[in-house]
């Protein structure tokens, strides 16, 4: 118990600084912007009370609005990535169901599994922070393309972080 | 009262999911009113430290490029001043004359926070209302246009730059004086949005674009970039695309202007609206 909350410590600050000090700083074009701080959310663990996982979602948003002086933006983006989580869990739950006490993970459930995980909610997310950036309904194409490509880098941003994890 | 009970404990999470969304949603809607900029400055005030850090690593790394800028700019100056100082002896007038008396005031500041990728984007710099900067007064580069102040605290300032949807300067063509909004679309960092200009005047491309000083925000004719293109929808007006002379990207050194008459030109033209 103590020794996850540790781990999950130590990914949610690698996370933020990876996202606050390389991937906001990333700019091609204006309309690629990854957002992978979204991935400690998916790490959670599958089993955590719907609450919590809320309380958790806001904290991690309003640290990110901190860095990026936008208050309210992200909160209100990753709450909502938080809100459906258990929703998406459910709706492709693997044939066995869950392990007990286990992460949401390439290793446990597979690649195909994950990257389906991974590519709902990060949509979701990024189409919620995206129309929310730029508050209005004008160039609503332009700003869909925007959350395609940035959703697709982000994807990938956290398919190869993930890959990473699984040495350790 | 079981049944409200009952009716908490079966939509517990909705209940906390719409009071984060409701909290989130209050932020996003009193901390991103453009003139309030007061939420941006306090978040700013925490992570200020941090963004002046990377900030020195990064002029360090630029010192050259901005030795050239400066130099050119020194060198440009200098031409002003000879170009005045002859005329000096010629004029009769004295320095106090109301007539004469100076309008603009310039400064000087450091740009420790900036960015382009988002599509209301603000940048910090190191002075604020202690060095006698306050709201509204203009920011430009060595090369045109970046900006205008919407908060100052103590010792910093909040800078909406041009590259932000809810900017809106009042430019003409030089060439033929016709002026019209310009704007920007949100796409690319290098290029803004010219609207108004009507479609009976000539414009080609690399025409150069100036400020009007219409707002008294910016004085009138300080560059703001080329016609990169442009092209004649339906309507009467032109949509012409503007190559930005200032490279938002590098921006580390600005000028800020300051309008002494300010007050006086808004208050005459609000006594006759």
């Amino acid at each position: 118990m103590i020794n996850s909350f540790l781990r999950l410590s130590v990914i949610f600050v690698l996370l933020i600084l990876l996202q606050v000090l390389l991937f906001n700083n990333i700019e091609f074009s204006g309309y690629i912007n990854p957002y992978i701080y979204i991935m400690f959310i998916l790490l959670l663990p599958v089993e955590i009370s719907s609450g919590l996982l809320l309380l958790i979602s806001f904290f991690t948003g309003l640290v990110i609005d901190f860095f990026c002086g936008s208050p309210g933006m992200h909160t209100s983006a990753t709450v909502l990535a938080g809100f459906v989580r258990p929703y998406v869990l459910r709706l492709i739950s693997p044939r066995d169901g869950y392990e007990a006490g286990s992460n949401p993970s390439m290793i446990i459930y597979g690649f195909k599994w994950f990257l389906l995980y991974t590519l709902i909610i990060v949509l979701i997310h990024h189409l919620v922070l995206l129309y929310l950036e730029v508050f209005r309904f004008t160039d609503f194409f332009r700003t869909l393309l925007r959350v395609i490509l940035s959703s697709l880098f982000s994807i990938t941003f956290i398919l190869l972080l993930e890959y990473a994890r699984r040495g350790k | 009262m079981r049944n409200l009970l009952n009716f908490l404990a079966k939509y517990n999470n909705l209940i906390i999911f719409l009071i984060l969304e409701g909290i989130a949603f209050y932020l996003l809607s009193t901390g991103n009113n453009y003139h309030n900029t007061r939420i941006v400055k306090g978040v700013h005030g925490i992570t200020r430290g941090f963004e002046q850090r990377i900030n020195n690593a990064r002029g360090y790394f630029r010192l050259r490029e901005i030795n050239q800028e400066l130099a050119s700019e020194n060198i440009l100056l200098k031409n002003t001043i000879g170009k005045l100082t002859k005329n000096e002896d010629l004029l009769f007038f004295s320095v106090s004359d109301s007539v004469y008396s100076q309008q603009y005031i310039y400064s000087t500041a450091e740009v420790i926070d900036n960015s382009v990728n988002r599509q209301k984007n603000f940048f910090t710099i190191n002075k604020g209302k202690k060095q006698g900067l306050t709201v509204d007064m203009a920011v430009t580069s060595a090369d045109g246009v970046a900006g205008v102040i919407v908060g100052c605290s103590d010792n910093y300032s909040i800078v909406m730059s041009l590259l932000n949807l809810d900017f809106r300067l009042s430019t003409r063509i030089r060439s033929n004086g016709y002026f019209g909004s310009l704007s920007w679309d949100g796409r690319d960092y290098m290029h803004a949005i010219l609207s108004e200009i009507p479609q009976h005047v000539s414009v080609s491309a690399g025409d150069t674009i100036e400020t009007t000083g219409f707002s008294a925000v910016f004085p009138e004719g300080i560059i703001v970039g080329t016609v990169n293109s442009f092209e004649k929808p339906g309507g009467d007006f032109y949509i012409i695309d503007v190559a930005l002379k200032t490279d938002f990207r590098k921006l580390h050194y600005v000028n800020v202007i300051g309008n002494l008459r300010k007050t006086e030109q808004i208050e005459l033209e609000n006594s006759f609206q």
